[in-house]
């Protein structure tokens, strides 16, 4: 139990050693697989305590209970502790970022090897998975704005590890940029929260919450909306949703990791973790609701049109986070959870298993050059028909069981909100039928060259087993942390819940129907003006990028260049140059000729007689 | 702890190095690094011995009640702390970018910080400032003489700004020495005395100002931050670290020491205005460094922002049973930011000058792709950018969270405004690396020499100060803790 404190510490003890290595023996000279060693080794390390420390908090009767470190600081009142909290929440994060995290670095051993920055690599990956620990076990929100902050950077450095290339430093910059946004909001949030309550300690700050405010106050939908302005800005929700699509510049497993298992659901955490607050507010609770549902339609008709591979997962990962919100809007916490973990599972697989794709075809990311590919990568296949059907979420695969909680909750809430979520199954299934049958049949477009070995096909075999069988058992963990009391058995006889069932099995028939064996065939509507323009739309994801970029970029651009001397500046240079215009008049005066001088001075002569008379007068 | 032999110390090693050059011409900046790792040594281990206030008084000029006051409390040991690491700093990043007057050069950092040190330990107001215009005038001739090519404007526009708002400052000291003297008969300059003068509120803030835009200008807050992007790029890389590092420090010393103690009211009462400013010059000085292509005016500009911090917080006056009573943390955070500003400029200046110095151009556009051809100085580059982008874990996170927060109190709009700058400070400290750093490698530039163990080395030891006061804060926090507690009963 006392263990807790290393599962962190052993990510920051590998990035620490690469850190130095890399600054001490030049990248030549650096041993690849003694990277690769510590890289996945310190999160094998750290996912093997991780599981000890389970062992010992269940045997110890699943009590929560919070490690001190040491105090952050102490000025004012404000006194925020280094403290790691541990409870069924935690505990479940835990184990998705260490245990899917450690395979995921596993299999970067391999997909990087031929990459130049190995173990700069594998130093940010380490940082990332000790920042996202950090956010998870926080027992203050400093602590966890600290992991939150610390997951951005690292997912900065990560999209632009290939800066060679301008386009992903750029990719990289929207990145951090925008979720900075939704951080500030965050922040803000925490201040207001501090003033009024007067402690940012998490267990303390929500219990002085529900002491101090009555259900709907306006302070509290105030904080809450500002929490989830920066939940909004870390898990791509509408609005700001535009950098993810974008950050599949980063390397796949990059992918997998940040940008599907663990950073970009730490909104969903923190509002998780901050329920009490939003379960005072039905405004804000209805506002992540809302998020969830746009989020969730815009992304998965986006996701039908795009021709990259990771861009089609990418907006995947949106929709299905939009899910986590919408569950977490509709007071289904544990749900929001449990689709969190089986989401971590078969999203991450989908994008290694991608990733192996896109290796064996040199790097090719366009699935319209690729297609029939499903003999000659049979272990790259296999996985990601299994990742589809989970994410499409067929009976018995992990994804079924979390998302079905969702979609059933969702009816509970409102009709409505339930008909969006399951047109969005609908769309899901569509959408991941079409990515299947364009990559992996017809006729075959690329060669492949798979030389792939254990330390990549591995990870694929054990997060399928996880994507089926993950979900089969539920999720006691979170029941004493989240207000329902965990995920409740769903009657699968109502006509609510077969219809839910139905949709994404439509889903694939219609995609297969479509994209297939070619009987559906909608070669009209597509190439339609209306239908052309849709597409575009759709393609473009609804016009935000375009938007932004008028609105914001462009002015701020804009002004930056035409201001790029200060303006304030011209203020002092003009006194300069008043100053200087005066001294050129009087030097005219000096002209060095006799009678000027002569004739001045009778002028002033006279000029002061006249005054005096005229004032004496 | 002898404050005064510390300042001899300075002055005579830089006699010393002058006078150095005739033995070699390598001899004077090992004078320069020996005399500050010296007084550095003195100074830490007068701070790890459990350290006491240190006070002096020796009788100066008796008739007008001027005299030698000079004392370390918690707030001035960490500020010369500061001053004499960068002061090795300095050192060592102009190690080999001098080409004449080695010993001059040497002179005059030395002087500087003589001068610095004074300035951060005179509790008289005379001899206060005496010291704010020994720190001058040798920046000048740093600036005039070894500067790049628009030297002599540069110099010019800086010894104008300040010495201006100086003149404007020996006025305020002037009038304020009169009315006290007016009120009890009591001719005096020394600082105590002076702190809870009965003067009338309007001249009180007529003083207030006075003292007030000498340091902003010094800091330097929108709008008077004009000569600072001139002089920090056309300085050698010593002059702006010392620059950037410590000058502008005096400027929110001031502040704290001077502005707010000795005219609590009328800083009340002008305390939105001045959080304003703060505001501005965060969101106007990342926005400009953001429009900038001159890696050195953009790291300038940033110190604009970064500064704005310092006002926001200084002034972060807030409510307490219906008095305004100043803020401690907003003070603490201010602190804080002017310590961690210290090392994370001063770093990246020394990058500008390493760069310059390897690429003869300190213009973005001709650089980029630099991290293949040099590494290290790409991490030490990235480390930077990320702690003065407010990374959680260093340094600058800690001042500019504490500055907010306690700025929430006082203003929430003023607060929203500099929380953005947050975002700004993202957009251009990234900018700065991608450019430099990042990208294809330009064709153009020749193979370049890599960081070496002696900027490593200067190098690492910020890191770890960063991280230090990034992760604990707390000896920091305790230092100037006494100090704000007084400010926080004065008014």
């Amino acid at each position: 139990m006392d263990l807790l404190w290393l599962v962190p510490t052993l990510p920051l003890a590998g990035f620490f050693i690469l850190f130095v290595a890399g600054l001490l023996v030049s990248e030549q000279r650096q041993l690849k697989w003694l990277s690769g060693l510590v890289g996945a080794g310190s999160i094998g390390l750290a996912a093997a305590v991780a599981l000890l420390v389970g062992m010992d908090y269940y045997a110890a009767g699943a009590e929560p209970t919070a490690y001190f470190l040491w105090t952050w600081m102490d000025v004012g009142g404000f006194a925020p502790s280094i403290r790691l909290y541990l409870d069924g929440l935690s505990l479940v994060m835990m184990g998705v970022i260490t245990g899917v995290g450690f395979l995921i670095h596993l299999y970067a051993t391999g997909y990087m090897w031929d990459e130049e920055g190995y173990s700069r690599f594998f130093a940010y990956m380490n940082l990332f998975v000790f920042a996202m620990l950090m956010l998870v076990l926080g027992d203050n929100l400093l602590v966890l704005f600290l992991g939150w902050e610390g997951v951005g950077l690292c997912s900065y450095l990560l999209i632009g590890f290939f800066h060679k290339d301008p386009e992903n430093g750029y990719a990289a910059r929207k990145a951090f940029v925008v979720t900075r946004v939704g951080d500030t909001a965050m922040l803000l949030g925490l201040f207001l929260l501090f003033r009024e309550v007067g402690t940012i300690e998490v267990q303390a700050a929500m219990a002085g919450a529900r002491d101090l405010w009555p259900d709907g106050s306006t302070t509290v939908t105030i904080i809450a909306l500002l929490l989830l302005g920066g939940a909004v800005g870390k898990s791509a929700q509408v609005p700001l949703q535009t950098w993810l699509p974008d950050a599949m510049a980063g390397p796949t497993p990059v992918s997998a990791l940040i940008h599907a298992a663990t950073m970009v659901t730490a909104g969903v955490y923190l509002i998780a973790r901050t329920h009490d607050l939003f379960l005072l507010s039905p405004t804000a609770q209805f506002a992540v609701a809302a998020v969830g549902l746009v989020t969730l339609f815009i992304s998965s008709f986006t996701a039908l049109t795009q021709r990259d591979i990771k861009r089609v997962l990418a907006y995947s990962t949106m929709s299905q986070i939009g899910y986590m919100f919408l569950a977490l809007g509709v007071g289904a916490w544990s749900a929001a959870i449990f689709h969190l973990m089986t989401h971590a599972f078969f999203k991450a697989l989908l994008f290694l298993a991608s990733g192996s794709v896109i290796l064996a075809l040199h790097h090719e990311q366009d699935m319209f050059r690729m297609g029939g590919l499903w003999k000659k990568l049979p272990i790259p296949f296999a996985s990601m028909l299994i990742g589809s059907v989970a994410l499409a979420a067929l009976p018995f695969t992990s994804g079924f069981y979390s998302k079905d909680a969702i979609v059933l909750a969702s009816f509970e809430y409102g009709s409505f909100f339930w008909a969006g979520a399951a047109i969005a199954a609908f769309m899901t299934a569509l959408y991941t039928t079409r990515m299947m049958v364009i990559t992996f049949f017809g006729e075959m477009r690329t060669e492949p060259h798979d030389h792939s070995h254990i330390n990549m096909w591995g990870p694929l075999l054990v997060l399928a087993a996880l994507a089926i069988g993950g979900g089969w058992y539920g999720l006691e963990a979170v029941a004493s942390v989240l207000p329902d009391g965990g995920v409740g058995e769903q009657d699968h006889t109502s006509t609510v819940a077969i219809l839910t069932m139905a949709a994404p099995i439509l889903g694939i028939v219609i995609g297969y129907l479509i994209f297939h064996g070619r009987q559906l065939k909608l070669d009209r509507l597509v190439e339609s003006q209306a239908g052309d323009a849709t597409r575009r739309f759709w393609f473009g994801g609804w016009g935000f990028d375009a938007l932004y970029d008028r609105v914001f970029v462009g002015p701020f651009v804009w002004f930056a260049r035409l201001n790029k001397r200060d303006g304030v500046d011209f203020v002092y240079t003009a006194a300069a140059g008043i100053t200087r215009g005066f001294h050129h008049v009087i030097a005219l005066t000096q002209s060095g000729h006799l009678r000027w001088y002569a004739a001045n001075m009778a002028i002033g002569l006279l000029a002061a007689f006249a005054i005096v008379l005229v004032l004496l007068a | 702890m002898n404050i005064l032999a510390l300042i001899l110390f300075l002055l005579l090693g830089g006699v010393v190095a002058w006078a150095a050059e005739r033995v070699h011409p390598s001899a004077p900046r090992w004078v320069g690094l020996l005399t500050f790792v010296a007084a550095g040594l003195y100074v830490a281990q007068a701070w790890a011995g459990g350290y006491a206030y240190a006070n002096q008084y020796i009788e100066w000029i008796p008739r007008f009640g001027i005299h030698v006051i000079l004392s370390m409390d918690g707030l001035s040991l960490m500020l010369v702390a500061l001053t004499l690491f960068l002061g090795i700093v300095a050192v060592v990043s102009s190690w080999t970018e001098t080409e004449r007057s080695h010993g001059f050069f040497q002179f005059n950092i030395l002087w500087v910080m003589a001068g610095v040190v004074g300035v951060f330990t005179a509790f008289d107001l005379f001899l206060f400032f005496f010291f704010w215009e020994v720190m001058l005038i040798p920046m000048y001739f740093l600036i005039a003489i070894w500067g790049h090519e628009a030297r002599a404007y540069a110099a010019m526009k800086f010894f104008l700004f300040t010495q201006i708002s100086g003149l404007l400052m020996l006025f305020a000291i002037l009038a304020l020495v009169y009315f006290h003297y007016a009120a009890t008969g009591l001719l005096t300059f020394n600082y105590h005395d002076l702190l809870g003068a009965a003067i009338s509120r309007d001249v009180s803030f007529a003083l207030m100002l006075g003292f007030f835009v000498a340091f902003v200008v010094k800091l330097p807050g929108v709008p008077f931050h004009t000569w600072l992007p001139d002089a920090h790029t056309q300085a050698p890389t010593a002059g702006s670290v010392i620059l950037a590092g410590i000058l502008l420090k005096t400027g929110a010393y001031g502040l704290i020491r001077f502005v707010v103690p000795l005219f609590p009211e009328a800083s009340a009462d002008f305390a939105w205005w001045a959080m304003f400013l703060g505001a501005l010059s965060i969101l106007y000085g990342g926005y400009m460094a953001y429009s900038q292509s001159d890696f050195k005016r953009l790291v300038a500009y940033s110190s604009v922002a970064h500064m704005g911090f310092v006002l926001l917080g200084v002034f972060a006056f807030h409510e307490v049973d219906g008095v305004l009573v100043t803020n401690e943390l907003g003070m603490q955070g201010a602190i804080v930011t002017m310590i961690a500003h210290g090392f994370s400029t001063a770093a990246l200046f020394m990058m500008a000058g390493a760069l310059q110095e390897r690429l003869h151009t300190r213009e973005m556009s001709r650089m980029g792709g630099l991290w293949v051809r040099a590494p290290r100085m790409g991490v030490v580059t990235m480390f930077f950018v990320i702690a003065s982008v407010g990374m959680p874990g260093l340094g600058n996170f800690i001042g500019e969270f504490l500055v907010l927060v306690g700025a929430f109190k006082a203003s929430i709009p003023l607060t929203v405004a500099g929380a953005l700058g947050v975002v700004v400070a993202a957009v251009y400290g990234l900018v700065l690396l991608q450019r430099a750093f990042q990208g294809t490698p330009n064709p153009d530039i020749p193979a370049m020499r890599d960081f070496g163990w002696r900027e490593m080395s200067v190098m690492v030891l910020m890191m770890a100060a960063l991280v230090w006061i990034g992760v604990y804060p707390q000896p920091l926090l305790d230092l100037a803790g006494p100090v704000i507690e007084l400010l926080w009963e004065a008014p």
